[in-house]
């Protein structure tokens, strides 16, 4: 792990996060579904209804991303280039997720057609609109948990879904994806904390929209199972 | 009112172990050399340790025996005997019998009288809760003194013998611990007075997350089981055994949650104001393994709040890794051989990976 040089600011915003984040993740523990996985009792099935319902937020991640970027005005040039370049990389990702659908048995219909988890309803609602105000400095908290819970698919999800439903890789490779540029874009979040987060009201919204963020993103996956 | 430890003690079973004479003496399964052990040990750094059972797999001293010990070295430097004990607060993971508790088990070995008496139970954390409840009945004014104690004899788990009674092939979780941990015992001796150079117990946190993490060590589950059966539930204690419900096992993947939860534990308490990072002169984790030492390092660097290489303590690498006791073990020598001065502060951690409990202590050196 390289060292990261801080504002003092920064810092204290990188305490705060880091403890979301585990705070999040031992939200993530007490969800049923996840709660399966890690005792290996998750079927091909279980991933696909997990896939499922996770379209909708990969391609809504790119259009909250897209306008956050718009919403930094011209003192925030700088940030707008990084988020826009982000937004770039990940804007299609969603096609990933729909060729592992496919490839652990699903059908493109099925996926294309369902409708949203109530969860990414919320999810989505609550970042479009933090996404619309002008210069919206807090959302580098919901950037700090989404791309930790990418990490998190890449390095323990992927491989605990393979070993349970007998796959070989095959299947999970949007997950997968996720791991590969891992340190690249974590640097690329530590300078953008230390670049917005410049003052104890920015820190406390900063926190809040990853708090926030976290609930809503569970939620998600507490709805995975919630059919009607 | 505040509380003192005014004396520690230790005790570690026969010679010093090297790496090369532990499997001789725990034996070889299935008359097989190990093939994991090196790399286990390479990752923990444990250089030597102690085992309460010798070559034979004879138990040379009792977990009971080797707790008196430490207990009596701890007063041994105290200035009251064991007349004037007024509590004993004891811990272990796995006592000699499996009923009554382990501090009535104690108590008789030290010969104590008309105490007040806590047993806890639980893994690596068990030696702080003891404490907490040692040092919350002083403070409440209930008691003026407490002996508080903490023994492991894990070593009776790890004879050739039992890994044999569970069948043919030992899988890389049930042999984990067999290369990281083994026996000893530590003593403290708390007070409401304060004497001489001791040392002032600010604080005492634990933080447990069993609600949202699985096990990761245990005993008691049968091999490769979705945990939906004990070692109680079978219908003779050799089944059990034959199941693999007898040995002990690390979910090996579910371990690193252990840095980050410390880590999380650490940051919270700066946030209350408990812990203030500069003003931390020694620091003295029992992170089970050199490997986790890294890692907690790194982050908490990364975290901003990184504590200087100098300030760390530990006496893991030569006394091993003796669970609930290590804690006790380690500041019984930091206090003997390590220098301090009054108002120096003294943060202890013992993150416990059962099912990831952390706890935490904050000590001051005080002169009375």
């Amino acid at each position: 792990m390289t060292e990261h040089v801080l504002s003092p600011q920064g810092q204290q915003c990188l305490q705060a996060l880091m403890r979301v984040w585990f705070e999040f993740e031992r939200q993530l523990g007490r969800v049923p579904l996840l709660q399966r996985l890690e005792r290996g009792q998750f079927s091909k099935a279980d991933y696909c209804q997990l896939l499922l319902n996770w379209r909708q937020q990969v391609i809504e991640g790119s259009r909250w991303i897209s306008r956050c970027a718009s919403s930094f005005d011209r003192d925030y040039s700088d940030v707008r280039s990084t988020i826009i370049g982000h937004a770039r990389e990940e804007h299609r990702d969603y096609e990933m997720l729909e060729r592992d659908y496919v490839a652990a048995g699903g059908s493109l219909s099925d996926i294309q057609n369902a409708a949203r988890n109530i969860g990414t309803e919320a999810l989505h609602g609550f970042l479009m609109y933090r996404a619309s105000q002008p210069n919206p400095v807090d959302l580098i908290g919901a950037m700090w948990i989404i791309e930790g819970l990418g990490q998190k698919m890449a390095n323990d999800w992927a491989a605990q879904i393979d070993k349970a439903s007998g796959g070989d890789g095959s299947y999970t490779r949007f997950m997968r994806y996720h791991g590969a540029n891992d340190d690249d874009h974590m640097q690329k979040l530590y300078q953008l904390i230390d670049r917005l987060c410049q003052s104890p009201a920015q820190l406390s919204s900063i926190v809040r929209t990853a708090r926030v963020t976290a609930r809503l993103y569970c939620l998600q996956l507490e709805e995975v199972e919630h059919d009607y | 009112m505040s509380v003192y430890i005014n004396s520690t003690g230790h005790f570690l079973p026969g010679p010093a172990i090297s790496n090369d004479e532990m499997e001789p003496l725990l034996g070889y399964v299935h008359g097989k050399p190990s093939r994991l052990k090196r790399r286990i040990l390479q990752s923990n750094g444990i250089q030597t340790r102690h085992y309460a059972i010798d070559a034979n797999h004879n138990t040379t001293i009792s977990n009971a025996s080797m707790a008196a010990r430490a207990a009596e070295h701890c007063l041994t430097g105290s200035f009251i005997g064991k007349r004037q004990i007024k509590m004993l607060s004891a811990a272990t993971s796995q006592g000699d019998v499996v009923l009554p508790g382990f501090g009535s088990m104690l108590q008789a070995e030290l010969g104590l009288s008309d105490i007040e008496l806590h047993s806890s139970h639980g893994i690596c954390s068990g030696s702080m809760m003891a404490l907490k409840a040692a040092f919350t009945n002083l403070k409440a004014g209930e008691q003026p003194n407490a002996l508080v104690v903490a023994s492991e004899l894990t070593s009776r788990l790890f004879k050739a013998s039992r890994y044999e009674a569970a069948g043919t092939e030992l899988d890389f979780n049930a042999e984990f611990l067999r290369w990281m941990l083994s026996d000893g015992a530590g003593a403290l001796l708390l007070e409401t007075q304060a004497r001489g150079r001791c040392f002032r117990i600010d604080w005492i946190r634990s933080f447990s997350h069993a609600d949202a993490y699985p096990v990761c060590m245990s005993v008691g589950y049968p091999t490769d089981s979705n945990h939906s059966q004990s070692w109680q539930d079978y219908a003779t204690y050799a089944q059990a055994e034959a199941a693999g419900a007898l040995l002990i096992r690390q979910d090996v993947r579910l371990l690193e949650n252990i840095v980050k939860l410390g880590v999380d534990g650490y940051l919270r308490l700066i946030s209350e104001g408990r812990v203030q990072p500069d003003k931390v002169d020694h620091v003295l984790c029992h992170y089970s393994s050199h490997y986790f030492r890294g890692k907690i390092f790194d982050m908490l660097q990364r975290a901003g709040v990184g504590i200087a290489e100098h300030k760390w303590y530990s006496n893991l690498y030569s006394r091993g890794n003796t669970g609930c006791a290590s804690i006790f073990i380690m500041l019984d020598e930091f206090r003997r051989t390590q220098s301090y001065k009054t108002g120096d502060t003294i943060v202890c951690m013992v993150p416990e990976s059962g099912r990831f409990n952390n706890a935490y202590m904050q000590l001051t050196v005080v002169e009375a």
